[in-house]
This record gives C-alpha cells, sequence and structure tokens, in this order.
C-alpha cells in the first residue's frame, strides 16, 4: 500500500514539474512578447510625426511611412520609459538607469543632459508647455528636479508627491500663481500642483497605479490618465474622472494637433478619438 | 530689590526673545522690515495668523469649498514667489481656481496698503523663512 501511495506521488510531482516545464516558458515568453510590443510612451514631433517607443526601441510614423530611431548607446539596464515634447518641439527621451536624453533630428543624435543631475534613476519626466528650456525630472531616490536651460543645469526643487511618480506632465491650464501646472502620476492616484511647487495635492479621487497622463493643450482643463490600462477622463483639471471605453489596454497617451487624443495600446496599436467617441486605427 | 528685578525681566524678556530666532524684533531690525511687521499684524495675521502659521489644514479645503489661507513662514510656500508675484498676490488679491466659491478668499490690498507698504511687508514674511528658502526665492526673483 506505502509502495503505491508512493509511487502515485512521485508520479503526481513528476507530471507538476513537467507541466510547469513547458507551461512556465510559455508564459514568460507570451508576457515578454506582450512587453516588447506594448507601446510604452507616446509623443508628437514639431512635424508632426507621431513618436513611439514600443520595447527597446523608438518610431517615428508620418506621411504613411515608419523610420526607426536608433536609441542613444547607454548602460544595459537603461529603460528608456518617457517621451516627452518641449514647447519648441524638440523630444525627449527618459528613463530609469537612462536620465535624460534630447533628439537633435537635424543630426540624427542623442545629446544626453545628465552632467547635473545626482544620478540617473529617471523615473517620469516633463517638460514645460510653454517654456522652451524648463524641463523637470523626477528621480526616484532624489525627488523633483527642474532645469531652465533645456537640461544643461538641474536643481532639485521639491520632494514631491508623497507616493513614488510614474508619468508627469505640464499644463498651461490656466489658474495657476505661476507659469501653468504640474500634474503627477503616482502610485496612488493623480496629484497635482501648481509649477510654484507650492504644495501637491490630490486631483480628484482616481485612486491607483498610473502609468500614463496627458492633456488637450486646446482645452487645457481636458486631463487624461492610464490607470491599469484604463484611460480616465477629467474635464475639469482632475477635480473629477470619468472612465473612457477603448476597445483595446491603454499604455500610453498623447495629444496630436491634428487627430486629437491617441492612445499607444497593450498590442501594439496606435487608436484616435474620433468626434463621435468612436477610437480608429492611425494608419502610418 | 525686588522691584528693580522685575523691572529688569520686563525691560529685557522682549529683547531677549527677539534675539532667539522669532521673527525679528522692531528695534533691532531695518525700518522697512519693521513697518513691514506692522502692517502685518494689522492686515494680514488675522487670517495668516500672527508668527505666520497660517489656518491648519490649509492644504485642504474647508466646509465651504475654499482652500484656507496659507502660512507665511518656512512650512508654507511663500517662499518658492517671486517679489514680484508675492506684490501681485498682495495688490490684486487671489482666488484658488479650484474653489467652490467665487469670491476673493484673499483680498485685493491696492486700495488699503500704499505700494511701499506692500514691499516692506515682504520684506518681513522673509523673516520668516529659513536661509535656504531665502536664497531660492532671492533666485526666482531674478
Amino acid at each position: 500500500m506505502r509502495a503505491i501511495v508512493h509511487s502515485t506521488t512521485k508520479a503526481a510531482w513528476g507530471f507538476c514539474v513537467f507541466t510547469l516545464a513547458i507551461v512556465l516558458p510559455a508564459l514568460v515568453q507570451a508576457q515578454s512578447a506582450d512587453d516588447a510590443q506594448s507601446v510604452k510612451a507616446l509623443t508628437i514631433s514639431s512635424s508632426g510625426a507621431l513618436l513611439t517607443l514600443q520595447g527597446s526601441d523608438l518610431f517615428a510614423m508620418e506621411g504613411g511611412t515608419s523610420t526607426k530611431i536608433a536609441l542613444p548607446a547607454t548602460d544595459q539596464s537603461a529603460q528608456p520609459t518617457t517621451l516627452a515634447r518641449g514647447a519648441d518641439g524638440r523630444v525627449y527621451l527618459a528613463g530609469p538607469g537612462l536620465g535624460v536624453w534630447r533628439y537633435d533630428g537635424a543630426g540624427e543624435s542623442w545629446q544626453s543632459l545628465n552632467n547635473t543631475l545626482p544620478d540617473l534613476g529617471v523615473t517620469a519626466m516633463a517638460a514645460h508647455a510653454t517654456q522652451p528650456g524648463t524641463l523637470y525630472a523626477y528621480l526616484g531616490k532624489d525627488g523633483m528636479f527642474r532645469s531652465r536651460d533645456g537640461g544643461a543645469e538641474w536643481v532639485k526643487v521639491d520632494s514631491g508627491p508623497q507616493e513614488p511618480v510614474q508619468a508627469f506632465l505640464h499644463s498651461d491650464m490656466p489658474g495657476s500663481m505661476e507659469s501653468g501646472w504640474l500634474f503627477a502620476g503616482t502610485t496612488r492616484g493623480v496629484s497635482r500642483s501648481m509649477d510654484c511647487f507650492c504644495f501637491w495635492g490630490d486631483a480628484g479621487d482616481l485612486r491607483g497605479k498610473v502609468s500614463a497622463i496627458s492633456y488637450n493643450p486646446a482645452a487645457p482643463e481636458n486631463v487624461y490618465a492610464v490607470i491599469e490600462r484604463q484611460l480616465h477622463h477629467s474635464a475639469d483639471g482632475g477635480e473629477t474622472w470619468t472612465s473612457l471605453k477603448v476597445p483595446q489596454p491603454v499604455t500610453a497617451l498623447a495629444f496630436s494637433p491634428s487627430q486629437g487624443l491617441v492612445v499607444g495600446t497593450a498590442n501594439g496599436n496606435l487608436l484616435a478619438r474620433g468626434a463621435a467617441d468612436e477610437w480608429t486605427p492611425v494608419h502610418e | 530689590m525686588n522691584n528693580w528685578i522685575y523691572s529688569f525681566i520686563l525691560l529685557a524678556a522682549p529683547v531677549i526673545a527677539g534675539a532667539s530666532g522669532g521673527p525679528e524684533s522692531a528695534d533691532s531690525t531695518p525700518t522697512g522690515v519693521s513697518q513691514g511687521r506692522q502692517v502685518y499684524e494689522q492686515y494680514c495675521a488675522v487670517c495668516h495668523g500672527w508668527q505666520g502659521e497660517g489656518a491648519a489644514n490649509w492644504k485642504k479645503p474647508d466646509e465651504k469649498g475654499e482652500m484656507p489661507p496659507p502660512p507665511h513662514d518656512e512650512t508654507g510656500h511663500t517662499w518658492r514667489h517671486s517679489d514680484a508675484m508675492l506684490f501681485k498676490m498682495v495688490t490684486k488679491g487671489w482666488r484658488h481656481p479650484f474653489n467652490k466659491t467665487e469670491r476673493l478668499t484673499m483680498p485685493a490690498f491696492e486700495d488699503s496698503l500704499t505700494e511701499q507698504e506692500i514691499h516692506s511687508v515682504i520684506e518681513y514674511l522673509k523673516t520668516l523663512w529659513t536661509d535656504e528658502q531665502k536664497k531660492y526665492q532671492a533666485t526666482e526673483s531674478q
């Protein structure tokens, strides 16, 4: 009897190990494929091209063509996660282990803006909506830094909200004591401050880990945030939020002057929101 | 003898208090700051506190949906604004854009105070900040 039980247990363990050996790699591969495909960040260049960060590749989509842009040569551990466009149309790339870089479209090269940052652990960055040289970077270990000279000199200005910042936005929404507002997507929700860094407060009661945030420059009270791949919209500067239905899980956001709100999805697609709130693929 | 001691304490106490880290006393500061303190106590302290401590829970809207008066000392954000912005706020007043009421919660003082009085009250506020904050604010004012 004991021998039968022993044999059965041994067979069950063998089956489990076999199943794990077959299923786990497939799961990991599926996850990796999803990560590689997913649109991590999105912005619009000064020429109107959609720039998408997918996996560790950057693409410019314009006039029916898609062009791959080589990323800066950095350490293997660098993770590009954020794209931003400055008020002068220049494009910035940032991420943990990468710091902040600026793209020179004419020379097709990247310039490091990391000389005066204390480290490269940038988890979120934003460009001022109207001042070309003003940039903001959030460093997980060190708090919030601002540069007013295009990244030559960074100065620590604040610790930031209580929770770590995952996504960052500067908006020229009216009503600020200074020149605009900062929206920080944190692990708890959306936090908001005037750009004097006067104090960070909750922007409404939207809760969850924010992975992307954007706004409509033509109607700045309209703010969009992604939580758990679900898109949310505020029409009153972050006071109240409603959920928006999108046919695919949303991973990135940008506002295009010609196409309005564009979302990047976990499936690697780009969808634009039409006038009747329908979502249509953005064709390259 | 005791009367002498009490008189000495009464005369010396304000001087010692002024020299021990609180807001600078009128006697030991430039005229502008001294005047600024008087203006502050007459017009500002009733809302922003006698020591510039602001309202309790000033970061959250009150029952009327208005943002309460913030501190002006080192715990607030006054030091984050340039002289020009502070002058504008005192002159024209201020309403937080997300207040549920329409009134100016920070009244406009352009009809009550002269420009010189407003500048002096800003100079007084600077005595409530840390050295690092003063340096930050000086950079913002450039």
